[in-house]
């Protein structure tokens, strides 16, 4: 490529497509250590491992950023993993209570969490035919968000991270999606309030203070309505 | 193209965002005070 046509003169393609490849270069190898950190943090038990690998990620494309590459910016890179994070630690929870409830991994996990902070995973657990969690509606969460919305925001954060059109828009329609099951979930919470907060370590409170985290995902919808679209790629 | 209209539009869209946030906190935190309020009149 050259400026007016005067090959040889004016040629910037060096310079540009060098920029471009060393950019590309440093945005993956940043992504190399951010990927697997994120995933290993929604195991919630590699998650000591995986947080040191995240930050490691992060500090390398700052500091690519901070040499005038052209990486991706650090609020789209920390909603993108933000949002692989929310989807794999609601997934991997559920899935266990749904299909692998009678792991033993599972058994002491989920019931010690049970009787810390949500009765709704120790009161008749495994007695229902289905298995699992016996609390009222809690299963039926499980079968409708886990191969839907989790799934759909894991691939939404993907296209995101990828800088893609595509990406954004399934981003906000899945906090969007957020939006319903967070109202349906906390209403169901509150409505059997009393079974599931009963004889626990922590009752109320603790949740609140445990849960809270989940509505980060509603943090995001701001951002993505105001974000300018131009810098989401088709 | 004239600016005005897309800054006012950005300015609704922005004032329709903070109701939301103000929106979705508010019934947190009434579902929060209701699980409060019956964990305080039962005895658990």
């Amino acid at each position: 490529m050259s400026i007016l046509g005067l090959q040889g003169t004016f040629d910037t393609s060096s310079a540009y497509d060098g920029h471009d490849q060393k950019s590309r270069q440093a945005q993956r190898q940043a992504d190399k250590w951010m990927l697997p950190g994120a995933v290993m943090m929604t195991t919630a038990i590699l998650g000591p491992i995986g947080f040191p690998l995240f930050l490691k990620g992060v500090a390398l494309q700052r500091k690519a950023a901070a040499a005038g590459l052209s990486v991706r910016p650090l609020i789209c890179t920390l909603l993108g993993y933000l949002v692989i994070m929310d989807s794999g630690l609601n997934s991997i929870g559920w899935s266990l209570d749904l299909i692998a409830h009678h792991s033993l991994i599972n058994r002491t996990l989920v019931t010690a969490w049970g009787n810390m902070f949500d009765a709704g995973y120790f009161w008749h657990y495994n007695e229902l035919w289905i298995g699992g969690t016996g609390a009222p509606g809690e299963k039926s969460w499980e079968i409708a968000l886990v191969p839907t919305v989790f799934c759909m925001r894991l691939a939404a954060a993907i296209g995101f991270l990828q800088m893609k059109r595509w990406g954004h828009q399934w981003l906000i329609v899945t906090c969007w999606f957020g939006v319903i099951y967070w109202v349906g979930y906390v209403a169901n919470m509150t409505v059997f309030a009393d079974l599931r907060y009963n004889h626990v370590v922590f009752p109320v409170l603790g949740w609140w203070i445990y849960d809270i985290f989940y509505i980060t995902p509603f943090l995001a919808i701001p951002y993505l309505h105001t974000v300018n679209r131009e810098i989401f790629t088709d | 193209m004239n600016k005005k209209p897309i800054v006012d539009q950005d300015r609704r869209r922005k004032r329709a965002l903070a109701a939301f946030q103000l929106l979705i906190y508010g019934y947190l935190f009434t579902m929060f005070l209701i699980q409060l309020y019956m964990y305080s009149v039962r005895d658990w």
